[in-house]
């Protein structure tokens, strides 16, 4: 017995320490329960297209016989595909390694005796929870058409039309916001409940005896109450007697009690909901860009840059503890949530990596004190992440480089630079910032030469820049990341070079299409 | 020292800071607080003056050369910035005045009170944040040209002997080859300034007067000046 316990214990070491096995576990458990798992929605549609064919199989069958091979498919193949689904769930649903190292550590610590009986029990019971559970019976009842020839177990096919909810994350919501109401609805089906039994059991005292009453039996009193209550009054059934239709009124009246009851049942719990529902939303959308800025604050300067950087089709979530901002941010057509910037919760419950997909964190918010928090808060969590920050008191300034701020964006620096540049120079003033504005269709921009670029155009005089008016201003070089002014001709290009351009945007996408297509001539 | 003095309405962090950009442009440099409002902070380096707003400012027509002055306007409130500007063109048809505005809206406003030119606070400083975003050599770049002490330069320089140019027009010429330098607009006869490769500069020919906009180091910038002023070709 101690050698199989040793040998069951070295096993579950093994698993658990199992590159390959944990491996494998991450992968079904991600396919078939995390959202956020990028390959889950393609296996969930390919489940709800078996199912789909599965019930029209069905319910061609019901009145014409389907060709064998379509019988064969729907009893054996979804059916297979199915049970293989319910085992990997059945396995997932918990961890058996864990069950017998936990009680292995256990009673090494207590220096007690490895109660198998208790690991057997353990695993029994958590996998049994797992089986009762109403989804796993939905799987387990729709694996039963398996046994087609037992023709009462077919109509178990109809169970494959609710393992679609599995598959819909709109029902699971449904679900979690009903599920917040419980007592409530626990409260209302008790006193439907009663409601029923009794005037079933009165209308039945009252018409049972009278042969001119539909109501001949307790199953019918039932139904009669039912439809009665529910206020559908299909009128196949009716009280015919005195005493019989009183019982009516007073059912009817109960009616629309529990409808009303459940009405503002379901829209109060909707309407609690809504938030939760908007903002589990928002976070599902932002999960799904690859390159994020994060907005820190939703004030003037932060509305401005946001509604340009969305201008040129960049992502951007909105952060602010402030509700009306929160709503503004919303109405100017950002996602954006009511999270505090300064809480390290608010990221986790972003669940945003911040190396794989923030581009910038800009704390916008026009108090340095708030700002300084952000960044910390920031800082905290990762350390490569580039933050940009207001600074509104110069003295203040310290404090943003120290809490890891890589850019300082001072307004009143901005301001006395341009007052300069524009009571030196202005008319090059003018010239230099109509470069700039984005209506303007002269345009400076960054040409990236790619590694096909740089095989073809090998030096500036390639580059025949001029015959499509455009001006290269210069090269900003990668390799020594200096930008050098005005380049001579036989100027070397390398990759991750940027060429800084000046001309009409049209014909800098003509000179850009030009590179590609030497691209393609030497291809 | 082109300009006599700059006047400085505002004795907050805009309007310091506009006094630690320009001060070497100017003679004299001079920060007005509001009376009874703006704290009165003072340092060695600009004079400091109070101001009222119902001044009828003979004062400063008799202490300054209006006409070689400039003014900036940068109360933190923003009506009575507007106020001061309406109340300073209204004295001074012809003075040069830069305003400051929160935003695009009081810009309008103070573009109609007379300003000659409105700085809008949050576009401003939000374009160069989304420039730093979008494009960040770029920014990188003409902020060194623009602002940094870079020997790179951008000047706009008067044409004082078009002959030089033998009757071609700006798109013939070859600027980086002939003169290491690169014009990037030109401003025709007091028109707007255009982009050099435009259509309409394209079929304007250099005349005496016209502003080149051009970008170069600063020695080449010298040459080329002397070149634009006659005598050297």
């Amino acid at each position: 017995m101690n050698f199989f316990i040793r040998l069951l214990v070295d096993f579950a070491y093994f698993l658990d320490t199992s590159v390959w096995y944990q491996k494998k576990r991450r992968f079904f458990y991600n396919l078939l329960e995390n959202d956020d798992y990028k390959y889950k929605k393609y296996f969930d549609v390919f489940m709800m297209i078996l199912i789909f064919i599965s019930v029209s199989i069905l319910i061609y069958e019901v009145k014409r016989t389907a060709h064998d091979a379509l019988k064969f498919f729907n009893a054996y193949i979804v059916s297979l595909i199915f049970l293989i689904e319910y085992l990997l769930r059945l396995w997932i649903s918990s961890s058996v390694s864990k069950v017998i190292i936990h009680q292995d550590e256990y009673s090494d610590l207590l220096g007690q005796k490895f109660d198998l009986l208790f690991v057997i029990k353990r695993i029994a019971k958590d996998k049994l929870e797992y089986i009762v559970s109403p989804k796993a019976l939905i799987d387990f009842f729709a694996i039963m058409p398996f046994f087609h020839e037992l023709r009462l177990l077919r109509i178990f096919i109809l169970f494959r039309v609710f393992k679609l909810f599995r598959y819909t994350k709109s029902f699971q919501t449904f679900t979690s916001v009903l599920a917040t109401k419980k007592f409530e609805f626990l409260t209302l089906g008790m006193f439907a409940a009663i409601v029923i039994f009794v005037s079933s059991v009165l209308i039945y005292v009252m018409e049972a005896n009278n042969p001119n009453s539909s109501i001949d039996t307790l199953y019918e009193a039932v139904y009669w109450s039912i439809v009665t209550i529910s206020t559908v009054g299909y009128g196949d059934v009716t009280a015919v007697t005195q005493e019989g239709q009183f019982v009516s009124v007073v059912v009817i009246f109960a009616g629309i009690a529990v409808i009303a009851f459940t009405t503002s049942l379901f829209v109060s719990a909707f309407t609690e909901k809504l938030e939760d529902i908007k903002e589990s939303k928002t976070i599902q959308d932002v999960s799904k860009f690859k390159r994020v800025y994060i907005i820190c604050g939703y004030e003037s300067i932060a509305r401005e840059v946001a509604k340009k950087l969305l201008r040129s089709k960049m992502h951007i979530v909105v952060l602010d503890d402030d509700a009306t901002r929160v709503e503004l941010a919303k109405k100017d057509g950002l996602e954006a949530l009511n999270y505090n910037p300064g809480s390290v919760e608010s990221y986790k419950k972003l669940n945003l990596d911040f190396d794989k997909h923030v581009q910038t964190v800009l704390c916008l918010r026009e108090n340095d004190v708030q700002n300084v928090y952000t960044a910390l808060t920031i800082r905290s969590i990762n350390d490569n992440v580039k933050i940009m920050s207001l600074l509104m008191n110069h003295a203040n300034k310290s404090k943003l480089v120290y809490s890891g701020v890589n850019e300082i964006l001072y307004d009143k620096e901005f301001v006395g630079l341009i007052a300069r540049e524009y009571v030196g120079q202005p008319v090059a003033f003018e010239a230099i910032h109509a470069l700039r504005a984005e209506e303007s269709n002269i345009k400076i921009e960054e040409i990236l030469i790619t590694e096909r670029v740089s095989q073809t155009t090998v030096t500036v005089g390639d580059l025949e820049n001029i015959k499509f008016r455009v001006v290269l201003l210069g090269i900003h070089k990668k390799s020594s990341g200096r930008f050098y002014f005005n380049p001579i001709d036989s100027t070397l290009l390398e990759t991750g070079d940027f060429l800084l351009v000046i001309g009409n945007y049209m014909f800098i996408r003509e000179f850009m299409k030009s590179l590609s297509k030497k691209e393609k001539m030497k291809g | 020292m082109g300009l006599r003095s700059a006047l400085i309405f505002g004795n907050n962090e805009y309007g310091l800071e506009i006094a630690r950009n320009v001060t070497n442009k100017y003679k004299s440099v001079t920060v007005f607080s509001l009376s009874g409002i703006e704290e009165y902070v003072e340092d060695n380096h600009y004079k400091f003056e109070e101001f009222d707003l119902s001044e009828n400012w003979d004062t400063l027509s008799s202490k300054y050369a209006m006409e070689e002055s400039i003014i900036f306007c940068s109360l933190s409130d923003e009506a009575k910035n507007i106020f001061l500007t309406i109340s300073l063109r209204s004295a001074f048809k012809d003075v040069s005045i830069i305003a400051l505005a929160k935003n695009n809206e009081d810009a309008n406003k103070l573009k109609m009170a007379g300003a000659s030119k409105v700085i809008p606070i949050v576009e401003t400083t939000a374009s160069i944040i989304t420039d730093m975003l979008k494009k960040p050599i770029i920014t990188d770049v003409l902020h060194k040209i623009l602002y940094d002490d870079s020997k790179l330069k951008l000047v706009q320089i008067e044409v004082k002997d078009a002959s030089c140019f033998g009757g071609k027009y700006p798109a013939e010429i070859e600027w980086s080859r002939d003169h290491g330098v690169l014009v990037i607009s030109m401003m025709h006869k007091g028109k707007s300034p255009e982009f050099i490769y435009s259509s309409k500069t394209k079929h304007n020919l250099v005349e005496n007067g016209d502003l080149f906009i051009v970008v170069g180091y600063e020695a080449d910038l010298e040459e080329f000046k002397k070149f634009l002023g006659g005598g050297v070709c």
